[in-house]
């Protein structure tokens, strides 16, 4: 109830007209729009020997090379992402997915947080699956146990781990428990002290008309471009850091193991690397207690910088500040409790 | 900044897939990921012009005023930052990761290796990875050598007087989480690599004290990057 209150005062009166600027832009606007594409990649042309020195400095090529890595890697499972957020826009009827849920939080939270195993990939697909969830009537804290859950326990995630961890099937089933577990958790408390109105996401009212393929096709360009550009700010943060921040660092703290365990959990906030790979880092850090590792796998793929700029792109920046914190305490503690128990 | 991103949007859209494409084609992507990710993005490369097409064709289609649906949602300005890698990988693609990153990063700790060898048969020179060498080494002091002769692919880091580090980053998805394997090569007469310099290293197993195996050098040759330059 509360919700769609809050959906009628942010469509009628919450933010006027905000959507109506998007709507019809006038023909010079979108001329400028073209110039300035153009523009761009004129100056970039113009100033190629300015760039191959730059890439000359070792630091700034190792910059340059991780950002392009993030951007390259993230890319399939982007358009992954985008392609079943735009299917969903267009072929889900309105009200099907808030019908096929459970209505209480305490049933609906944990079951979307469960369905998370069915969608392979990684982070930067499921935010906009769970944006436009949420567009769809989907209780927010259920889509954002989804969010958190899917790309931490899906079957390619769960076998890379396995890989990862060769005869150690006890880290795959602390990682899944705790990834669950901290998904479950942070929806629900979500669901009870969460403010749905701080998600800039409003159900959509007559914006589907037109054909399916022309939702499809309206759809899939504004998610991507709105979550490819907030991977632009996310992949560079975590080049700038992994450049200027050596890991080296980190070995040190192999003795003492509170230490390591927070060290490691902003390490994964830092790298932001994908979840289908961070088994394989956390693998590497051999001088590193266990349930510290388990910690920057389960923290990595619901908080790093790449995913708070693409979760402050699709939900709202006063949501992020709230959200990711949030996440990042629960996640740990999380990991503490099921690394205690099974490792 | 809410600028009309629907022409300029299906532009970008466009350019990125071409850039994807690009990578794929010329093989330039297995700089920044595994090699095994090529298809994936090719498909999202055909996916992203396809797009991009099809955008650009609604725009053009709108322009007659009583055509398509009104709503359209722009991206905010965010969208713009597209451009930054677009630009980049047209132009000028950045190079593999290189020696910065060996001072700085964790290495591998090949201690650690599951494997149990088989002695090499034979004289040699057998070609293994960095990291193969490195258990090898560690295991039993390297008798699985046999005293035969090994032949490595790296690059050059932290070149002296006699000898230099040979290292190899091990990715496991794309460049942002690699971790360098790294083996010191002692013996080396004459003028020294410079560092980042790719070389083919022929010689055999040295002393294996403290984390890092050595590799007595009969010969060293200077290669180009390879094109698989990740293990």
């Amino acid at each position: 109830m509360a919700r769609a209150v809050a959906d009628d005062a942010a469509a009628g009166g919450g933010r006027p007209g905000e959507r109506e600027e998007h709507e019809r832009p006038s023909p010079r606007a979108r001329d400028v729009g073209l110039a300035l594409v153009a523009l761009v990649v004129v100056a970039a042309a113009a100033f190629r020997p300015l760039l191959e020195d730059l890439l000359d400095q070792p630091a700034i090529a190792h910059w340059a090379t991780v950002f392009v890595a993030i951007v390259v890697q993230a890319m399939p499972f982007l358009v992954l992402g985008v392609t079943i957020s735009a299917a969903v826009a267009a072929f889900v009827p309105d009200d099907l997915l808030a019908r096929a849920l459970p209505s209480r939080p305490v049933f609906a939270v944990p079951t979307a947080a469960a369905a998370g195993v069915a969608l392979p990939g990684c982070e930067c697909g499921s935010v906009p699956i769970a944006g436009r969830l949420v567009d769809r009537g989907m209780l927010p804290a259920a889509a954002l146990a989804f969010l958190l859950s899917a790309p931490a326990i899906n079957p390619i995630v769960l076998v890379a781990t396995a890989v990862a961890f060769p005869g150690r099937p006890e880290v795959v089933a602390a990682r899944f428990l705790a990834s669950l577990l901290a998904a479950v958790v942070v929806g629900l408390v979500w669901a009870r002290t969460g403010r749905d109105e701080l998600l800039r996401i409003t159900r959509r009212r007559k914006a589907d008309e037109g054909s399916r393929l022309s939702v499809m096709i309206a759809t899939a360009q504004h998610d991507l471009l709105n979550a490819g550009g907030f991977l632009i700010i996310g992949a560079a943060t975590a080049a700038t850091l992994q450049t200027v921040v050596p890991r080296s660092a980190l070995d040190s703290l192999g003795g003492s193991s509170a230490l390591a365990f927070v060290a490691m959990a902003g390490l994964a906030v830092i790298m932001a690397i994908c979840s289908e790979a961070d088994a394989f880092v956390a693998a590497s850090f051999t001088a590193v207690p266990i349930t510290a590792r388990l910690v920057f796998m389960v923290v990595g793929p619901m908080v790093d910088v790449k995913l708070i700029a693409l979760q402050a792109g699709t939900f709202g920046r006063s949501f992020a500040a709230r959200f990711a914190p949030l996440t990042l305490l629960v996640a740990m503690a999380s990991s503490a409790l099921i690394g205690w128990w099974l490792l | 900044m809410v600028v009309a991103l629907t022409a300029a949007g299906g532009t970008i859209t466009l350019l990125i897939g071409t850039v994807l494409l690009r990578l794929t084609v010329t093989g330039t992507y297995r700089r920044y990921v595994r090699v095994g990710m090529g298809p994936w993005l090719a498909v999202a490369g055909c996916a992203l012009v396809l797009l991009g097409v099809l955008t650009l064709v609604r725009v053009i289609r709108r322009d007659r005023p009583d055509a398509g649906p009104a709503h359209d949602h722009g991206a905010g300005g965010v969208a713009w930052l597209l451009l930054a890698p677009i630009a980049a990988l047209l132009l000028v693609a950045p190079p593999t990761l290189g020696s910065f990153g060996i001072e700085r990063g964790a290495t591998v700790d090949v201690r650690a290796g599951p494997a149990v060898f088989e002695p090499l048969r034979g004289a040699g020179p057998f070609p293994m990875t960095l990291l193969e060498f490195g258990q090898r080494a560690f295991e039993h002091a390297g008798a699985s050598f046999a005293n035969a002769t090994v032949s490595l692919t790296g690059f050059v880091a932290a070149p002296s007087a006699g000898g230099f580090e040979l290292a190899r980053y091990q990715i496991a998805c794309c460049a942002a989480d690699a971790t360098p394997v790294v083996v010191r090569v002692t013996g080396v007469f004459g003028d020294v690599p410079p560092a980042d310099q790719w070389v083919r290293v022929t010689g055999r197993s040295g002393s294996v004290d403290g984390d890092i195996p050595e590799l007595v050098a009969t010969s060293v040759m200077e290669i180009a990057t390879p094109d698989d330059p990740y293990e």
